[in-house]
């Protein structure tokens, strides 16, 4: 709440510096920080009497992104609720109190505008594209959705053979099936270990009643953030924010969920073997950090230096990074990538790879030797190279409305606030050498692993045997 | 499937003899802990301001810009640009070379060049050295090809414009191709190929076979994906061939967005001119240049498959894939934007596909063959269209044992466009075109292609806002009419998968002559 409220204050500070460039610049100067110039709108916030932050950058454009974020998703459930608040993002179009679901698909389309949500393990997200000029019905329409939702019981009943089916898209889907084996091992018997849509037996029963409580429980406005991107004025946005949503009122004002639970990690291992698949596709990891940790940012410098490849790509033999330069010249994969999955108090931080039965040993091999080497021997140009590449992939992201407000709503949930550019780039620059070592020696370095594999795994090495390649001796 | 999951928990943390090693190496024990005399940055949680951050002076909200500049230089050379402000620009060549040219080479020959984009050159002697020159612009960059143009991008920081283009310019004129390269090309486009043969999704080869049916033989009816055996006929003598009869200035535009157009008129005068002058190809040896205009001929291509369905643990459903296509119109041609009406307003996609209300539900192949057939997996409209060309299409799957009822509702639709169309429905589709078109203009690679291709075809960009107006005026006559007009023609036809149901090109003439689309009946031999 703190955090919101200094970033409010600093953006009408910010504002009035940007009306009047010469002034900001010397008041920059009087308080000894220097002041550095940012090519994009800023960033304001504004948070309603009921706790409702309002979030939105101001490009000027035609068309616009505008959602809500709550912080709400499969983490806050438990075995015999699981699924719950995907269930919930499906009802959202299924009609409410003022409109039919036919009326309101109707409206949407006929508008030329978009309407889309997802949930995560920690975040529910519902938003919409559309011309700047529609953006008061856009709001209105996302009100509408999230707080006068019907729930009919004959929608439920159909809502439940769409997941279910959605539920078989998804088992054909080798890199979901498999990073949800890789949640389901490394956080075992807490609720990140969940999987999204929940198992089957509980689409079945999730009834209306069930969905309330959710709604009652999480539908917090304290815990949700308005953001928005594109051509948006933010005061309006403000206005239309207190008109649509500021009636709803609430005794809890905490951003932490309700049942908030911090989510034990446990190095263990998960085969799911099928020889009848061409490729063995393997996620394995170590815990991390969460979002707001200073460690994060090193972790995904060391993601850059380990790297992301695919026998497609031409970059192989020469790349600069020596794992990707290995696996394409010892031709020991089809693909790999690096990955940092972030939650609020833990991360996973590992490697996805895809490769065959006959290199899969080999394989696991080259990818923990590499683990081991960035915490032992790295070189001044791979760090600062990794630093540049990841400032620019953060920068180049950010392009379009809707990558704009995604990055909006998911920085006001997970750090409270926008980061400003520069200090993003601060804070990358300040990484060494030392400090990637550091950090890869503290998660890294001899811990235990979560291991997930599915497809044909018969030369997946004995878990024994992966964690004994996480720390090596030297004579 | 529990039998085969092995879970094996383990609970090492802590092992003594782990333990003993990590002290062995790490002898300091500061290097295991966070020392307190890091700097903030590596201290601060991201939910804090850093202390010593410097401040922003943030930009002032801008305001939407669709001015596009062309100039043209003394060799030909096109220069275009819009502005657009943020971190990055977007800039790039684009080169009028793509499969499409490739008539008197060994198919493939672009494909091999799109590989080479960014391989090795005069100055950059390696493409790790071009990757990392790229990098301290604080960029990315890529190169592209596809059936008429041949595209090199980089997105970098706009204040070092300079470097790029000076850059692109050793890249594009001077490339040394050297062996191991084009062997790694090789290399990577027979993977690609071995992947487009396995991966269930039949898009890119769908794509390729009614192109294949539509424009037999010419222009852009020749492969895009080559096959396998022309591969090994492309060497460096190949390469330089087609660079020396394409490559030229005057076939290419350097497009730019958020820059500053002087200064990069002025740099490609300076740089790329003077690299085209002399290119590390020789410019006095045969030039082979294909400029026939495309022919439509329509026509029948089947590709008999079974796909591999057991790629992840669930095994996938058996599809065979239909494409029916009729004769459409060039990009420059007037009715191009009825088409693309006409286009949004059949819309289609996947029966069970993800996003909410937007998506196009109420377009007539979710409305009249999704929402109804539920045994049609996938239906979808496509209008390709060229500078000299295009068709339009219908693709569809279902399980094979139903193609000829999913031909039959696809022609069915066809013929059913000459009634026309409602008020709400073609509002409801010029609308959504709109906002797509809008949409899709957000983004800076995206704008750098609709200005260079633009300009590469016709020399002017027809900005968004007239796009919006063109599209406003389309009426239903104006559909009835195009509907007439793609009826008319000669029917093209494409199938992929166990095609032992799918009808003749015969019969599906016939079902879009006939006055209900239906096929004939005299082979429905087991149906009731």
């Amino acid at each position: 709440m703190l955090a919101s409220k200094a970033v409010g204050h600093l953006s009408r500070t910010l504002r009035k510096c940007t009306l009047s460039q010469n002034k900001g610049i010397l008041k920059r100067f009087q308080s000894g920080q220097p002041a550095v110039h940012v090519n994009t709108p800023e960033t304001r916030v504004t948070k309603l009497a009921n706790g409702l932050r309002v979030a939105s950058e101001d490009s000027g454009l035609s068309t616009c992104t505008v959602g809500l974020w709550i912080d709400a998703g499969s983490r806050y459930e438990h075995n015999n609720n699981n699924g719950t608040a995907h269930f919930l993002e499906h009802m959202a179009f299924k009609g409410t109190q003022n409109r039919s679901q036919l009326d309101l698909e109707m409206e949407v389309e006929n508008m030329g505008a978009h309407l889309n949500a997802y949930t995560s393990r920690e975040q529910t997200v519902y938003y919409a594209k559309a011309f700047s000029k529609d953006l008061p019905r856009a709001v209105e329409i996302l009100a509408d959705i999230i707080q006068n939702s019907t729930l009919g019981e004959a929608e439920i009943e159909r809502e439940r053979g769409v997941i279910l089916r959605e539920m078989e898209e998804i088992e054909q889907n080798q890199q979901e099936v498999v990073f949800d084996y890789l949640h389901a091992t490394a956080y075992q018997g807490t609720p990140l270990g969940l999987t999204i849509l929940g198992p089957s037996e509980n689409i079945k029963r999730i009834n209306r009643e069930d969905l309330l409580t959710y709604i009652k429980t999480h539908y917090n406005p304290s815990r949700m953030v308005l953001a928005a991107a594109g051509g948006v004025d933010h005061d309006k946005l403000v206005d239309l924010a207190k008109q649509f949503f500021g009636t709803t009122v609430s005794q809890d004002q905490s951003h932490v969920t309700a049942g908030f639970a911090p989510c034990t990690f446990t190095g263990s291992d998960i085969r799911h073997r099928n020889d009848n698949m061409p490729y063995v596709h393997v996620a394995m990891a170590v815990e991390g950090v969460g979002w707001q940790h200073p460690d994060t940012m090193v972790l995904m410098i060391a993601n850059q230096i380990i790297g992301t490849w695919d026998r497609s790509s031409v970059n192989g033999s020469h790349f600069p990074n020596p794992l990707v330069r290995r696996m394409a010249n010892e031709g020991l994969c089809v693909s790999f990538q690096s990955f940092n999955t972030l939650y609020m108090d833990t991360g996973l931080w590992g490697i996805y790879y895809v490769t065959d039965n006959d290199h899969l040993g080999d394989c696991t091999l080259r990818v923990q030797d590499e683990w081991i080497r960035l915490c032992t021997n790295l070189t001044e140009f791979e760090v600062s190279r990794a630093k540049n590449t990841l400032l620019t992939n953060m920068a180049l992201m950010l392009d379009g409305t809707t990558p704009i407000c995604e990055d909006i709503g998911r920085q006001m949930l997970c750090y409270g606030r926008r980061i400003p550019w520069p200090e993003i780039a601060q804070r990358i620059k300040q990484v060494q050498v030392s400090d990637v070592k550091r950090v890869m020696g503290k998660y890294v370095w001899d811990s235990c692993p979560a291991v997930a594999s599915i497809g044909p795994t018969e030369s997946m090495p004995d878990y024994a045997n992966i964690r004994a390649k996480m720390y090596k001796v030297f004579h | 499937m529990s039998k085969s999951i092995k879970t094996v928990f383990s609970h090492l943390k802590g092992n003594r003899f782990s333990q003993k090693v990590k002290r062995g190496i790490f002898t300091s024990s500061k290097l295991n802990q966070d020392s307190t005399d890091l700097p903030e940055e590596l201290t601060t949680p991201l939910s804090q301001a850093l202390k010593s951050a410097p401040a922003p002076i943030y930009a002032p909200t801008g305001s939407e810009t669709f001015q596009t500049i062309t100039t043209k230089l003394s060799d030909g050379l096109t220069v275009t640009s819009q502005p657009k402000f943020g971190t990055f620009c977007t800039v790039g060549i684009l080169v009028n070379a793509g499969s499409r040219h490739e008539v008197d080479y060994p198919s493939g020959t672009s494909h091999f060049l799109e590989r080479l984009g960014f391989s090795a050159s005069s100055l950059y002697k390696t493409r790790d050295d071009i990757m990392q020159a790229v990098e301290s612009l604080g960029g990315i960059c890529d190169c592209q090809s596809s059936r008429d143009t041949t595209i090199y991008a980089a997105s970098i920081d706009r204040n070092k414009l300079e470097k790029l283009i000076e850059l692109f310019a050793d890249v594009v004129f001077q490339p040394t191709l050297p062996d191991t390269e084009i062997q790694l090309a090789h290399n990577s486009i027979l993977y690609e190929l071995e992947m487009l043969n396995k991966k269930p999704d039949p898009d890119p080869m769908m794509t390729e076979l009614i192109h294949e049916a539509a424009f037999r033989g010419n222009t852009v009816g020749l492969p895009r994906f080559p096959p396998e055996e022309t591969l090994a006929d492309i060497n460096v003598d190949v390469l330089k061939t087609f660079l020396r009869s394409y490559y030229q200035p005057q076939r290419m535009v350097v497009a730019g967005v958020g820059v500053d157009h002087d200064e990069l008129s002025k740099m490609c005068e300076k740089y790329i001119s003077a690299s085209a002058k002399s290119p590390s190809w020789s410019l006095d040896g045969p030039v082979l240049q294909d400029n026939s205009v495309a022919q439509y001929t329509g026509g029948e291509v089947r590709v008999e498959k079974s796909f591999d369905l057991s790629l992840s643990v669930v095994p996938m459903p058996e599809l065979a894939h239909v494409s029916v296509g009729l004769e459409g119109v060039n990009f420059t041609h007037a009715d191009f934007v009825p088409y693309a009406v006409l286009n949004m307003l059949m819309g289609g996609g996947g029966s069970f596909s993800a996003g909410g209300p937007g998506k196009g539900m109420f377009s007539r192949l979710y409305l009249n063959v999704l929402n109804r057939h539920h045994w049609m997996y996938a239906a979808t409209a496509y209008h390709h269209s060229y500078e000299d060309g295009g068709f339009f299409c219908i693709q569809g799957s279902s399980h094979p044992s139903q193609l000829r009822d999913c031909v039959h509702v696809i022609t069915q639709e066809f013929v059913r466009l000459t009634q026309g169309t409602n008020e709400v429905e073609l509002k409801r589709a010029k609308k959504q075109l709109q906002s797509m078109l809008m949409m899709n203009l957000e983004a800076r690679p995206i704008i750098f292609e609709d200005v260079g291709r633009q300009i590469l075809a016709t020399g002017v960009r027809k900005s968004p806002l007239e796009l919006c107006d063109m599209i406003e005026r389309v009426s239903n006559e104006d559909i009835i009419r195009i509907a007439g007009n793609l009826l008319s023609g000669k029917a093209a036809l494409a199938g992929l998968g166990d095609l032992r149901n799918m009808p003749s090109l015969d019969d599906v003439q016939s079902a879009l002559a006939s006055t209900d689309g239906k096929l004939p009946r005299k082979f429905r031999l087991f149906r009731s």
